[in-house]
């Protein structure tokens, strides 16, 4: 798909270690720009939106939501399989491109998986809040219980519980396991006392030994290698809480790589966009060069190209089937019914607008590469809602037929998740370095002669 | 407890990998080697492979059999309950939560092996040669050798910036105490 050449310069501008280092720690030092304090501001407003709307939802409970007896899963379901999509790129990159030896990638790894820890955690506070009384939330658990019962292993509910705890805890741990070598370079280059008791707390007592180093780089392999077919299964199980149902519109066997390739296009999209902020908001220009966005831009051709053949697929299997219920989904009730205004949203934004990735000069303007990234997150959003709603709204009894109105509650909890991201992002790129240093070092050699030396050598 | 070490300065790998090859080749010993970045090659010729990936596998056997027993023990035996007229027991669901199992406790035992072995853990207070040792410095530190001349021109051969003698204490300690 991609082809990179192993002798290609992946880091411009020629620098030493030393030099890296010093770039690299940039964002971590000296006082918070403006943007930063506006943004943080920001996002504690959003986060207040949502803290408001978690209230009203724990107080009042789930008639606060625009849910109904045909429309059980609403904006929350939507909005958590939205997230879920969007944190799976982070592992995507490490994981692929560290098995398709995608160096490339090594400078982006960081941020993506920062994205996906904070975007899985938003996508996680749905399910749990959507049970209403969250506080019991472990009932969904097998534990030795007085009601001397065991949970539904049949349940894909169940599966999808498991599937997401367990991808939460180990992009954390990948994510975090990442950055301790980076730690201890803060730790060593502070001067600030209790910036390096906090960091060398973080750090682990990392130095670097090369004993430590073989057993590091063999745990991370092993993780990558565990957590590869996660990325793959998280979405797979998502999938199947709608496959498994016997709903016209979500009961077919095309729903799990269908999700799984939206999950990776808009995750991708959404890397695109924090990159391209990032590299506006700091000088990170020689570690995420053009080469990377044009890549990017490449996958999110490819997949937005796979998420056309499978729109299509649908359409054409819902007419081969003959299945009058299937049918009416897909023809009358979402290309012209009441949802037809999402649905063609859905069709151009994700299947249409990325193929200008196809000429060289949309890949090249940073300004079309933001543009194309929010649509494709903003169709994705609408791909989710076309899916959940449609099929919900209008199914086998007409007399059961509901419209779908999301209330305040409903919106000022997706505005919430917003605020955690913002501020989870926000955080990050002001402690932790948003390139992995120790990643970037030995990658920054390749394409070189021979090393630069340090120019301030004593 | 410090000790008297002889330690090479090296300020990229390649160098720092000619003198490895020649310390190992010659038999001298190596104490450790501390530096920012490292590469295949270098772990390659330092040391011998992890271990860590034969106890993963058997942390997976282990978990998988485990689990399958648990999954088999709760739904068969300890509360037989029928949802929607489906058999108690089937394969396909459990493959799914067998499989998810086996990757968060495989990856769990492991973490933590390697955390243990390597001994990190908050509080740990690091070796430090120097500081640059995580910037852009590499340091091999020698251990006792019966012919410190000769090891300290090879190690200059190698392309070292300079070699200095330095007190380094490798025993385990804690900021706590």
């Amino acid at each position: 798909m991609i082809s990179t050449n192993i002798d290609q310069t992946l880091v411009t501008g020629h620098k030493s270690y030393g030099q890296i280092t010093g770039e690299l720690l940039a964002n971590t030092q000296g006082r918070p720009p403006l943007w930063w304090l506006v943004g943080v501001g920001l996002g504690g407003i959003l986060l207040a939106i949502g803290g408001w709307s978690f209230y009203q939802t724990l107080s009042k409970g789930l008639g606060t939501w625009g849910l109904t007896n045909s429309v059980a899963w609403g904006w929350d379901i939507i909005n958590f399989v939205w997230w879920i999509g969007i944190g799976h790129a982070g592992t995507a990159f490490t994981i692929f491109f560290l098995v398709f030896r995608q160096h490339w990638a090594g400078s982006i790894n960081r941020s993506a998986e920062a994205m996906t820890v904070f975007a899985v955690m938003c996508a996680g506070l749905f399910p749990l809040i959507h049970m209403g009384r969250p506080w019991l939330a472990f009932f969904i658990l097998p534990y030795p219980n007085t009601r001397l019962l065991w949970v539904n292993y049949n349940s894909p509910l169940f599966w999808d519980v498991l599937a997401i705890s367990t991808y939460l805890i180990m992009s954390v741990t990948l994510w975090y396991l990442g950055m301790v070598p980076d730690l201890a370079t803060i730790r060593d280059r502070t001067k600030n006392k209790i910036q390096r008791t906090i960091y060398g707390m973080f750090s682990l007592g990392w130095d670097g030994s090369l004993y430590t180093y073989n057993r590091y780089e063999t745990l991370l392999k092993l993780l990558g290698g565990l957590a590869a077919p996660l990325v793959i299964s998280v979405h797979t199980i998502v999938s199947l809480n709608l496959a498994v149902s016997v709903i016209p519109g979500w009961h077919a066997t095309i729903l799990p790589p269908y999700f799984f390739v939206g999950a990776i296009f808009s995750g991708f999209a959404m890397v695109l966009t924090l990159m391209i902020l990032m590299t506006k908001a700091f000088s990170i220009k020689d570690y995420i060069t053009e080469k990377h966005f044009d890549n990017i831009a490449h996958v999110l051709k490819y997949s937005s190209l796979l998420i056309g053949l499978a729109y299509a697929t649908e359409l054409f299997i819902a007419w081969y089937s003959g299945v009058e219920y299937e049918i009416y989904t897909f023809f009358r009730a979402r290309a012209s019914g009441s949802f037809s205004t999402a649905f063609w949203i859905m069709v151009i934004f994700n299947a249409i607008v990325p193929q200008v990735f196809w000429f060289k000069r949309a890949r090249k303007s940073i300004l079309s590469l933001f543009l194309v990234s929010i649509i494709i997150n903003v169709g994705m959003w609408f791909e989710r809602y076309v899916i959940l709603v449609s099929s919900l709204a209008e199914d086998f009894l007409p007399s059961s037929w509901t419209g779908y109105q999301p209330t305040m509650v409903d919106i000022g909890i997706f505005v919430g998740t917003f605020g955690i991201f913002t501020l989870g992002m926000l955080f990050f790129v002001r402690f932790i370095p948003v390139i992995a240093i120790n990643e970037v070092k030995p990658i920054s050699r390749i394409g070189k002669e021979k090393t630069v030396k340090d120019s301030q050598d004593e | 407890m410090s000790k008297q070490h002889m330690i090479g300065v090296f300020d990229n790998e390649d160098d720092l990998l000619q003198a490895i090859r020649k310390l190992k080749e010659k038999r001298a010993n190596i104490k450790d080697v501390f530096g920012p970045a490292t590469n295949h090659d270098l772990i390659k010729a330092f040391t011998r492979e992890s271990l860590l990936p034969f106890l993963a596998v058997l942390v997976a056997i282990g978990t998988i059999i485990g689990a399958f027993a648990f999954l088999y023990y709760t739904a068969v035996i300890d509360y037989p309950l029928r949802y929607g007229g489906k058999p108690l027991f089937s394969f396909p669901p459990m493959v799914v939560i067998l499989f998810l199992l086996t990757i968060l406790v495989t990856g769990g035992v492991s973490v933590m092996a390697f955390l243990g072995r390597v001994q990190l853990f908050p509080g740990k207070e690091p070796v430090m040669i120097d500081q640059r040792a995580s910037d852009d410095r590499f340091y091999l530190v020698m251990d006792q050798n019966f012919n410190p001349t000769e090891v300290r021109q090879w190690i200059l051969d190698a392309g070292a910036l300079e070699v200095v003698d330095k007190e380094v204490d490798f025993s385990l300690k804690t900021i706590f105490l």
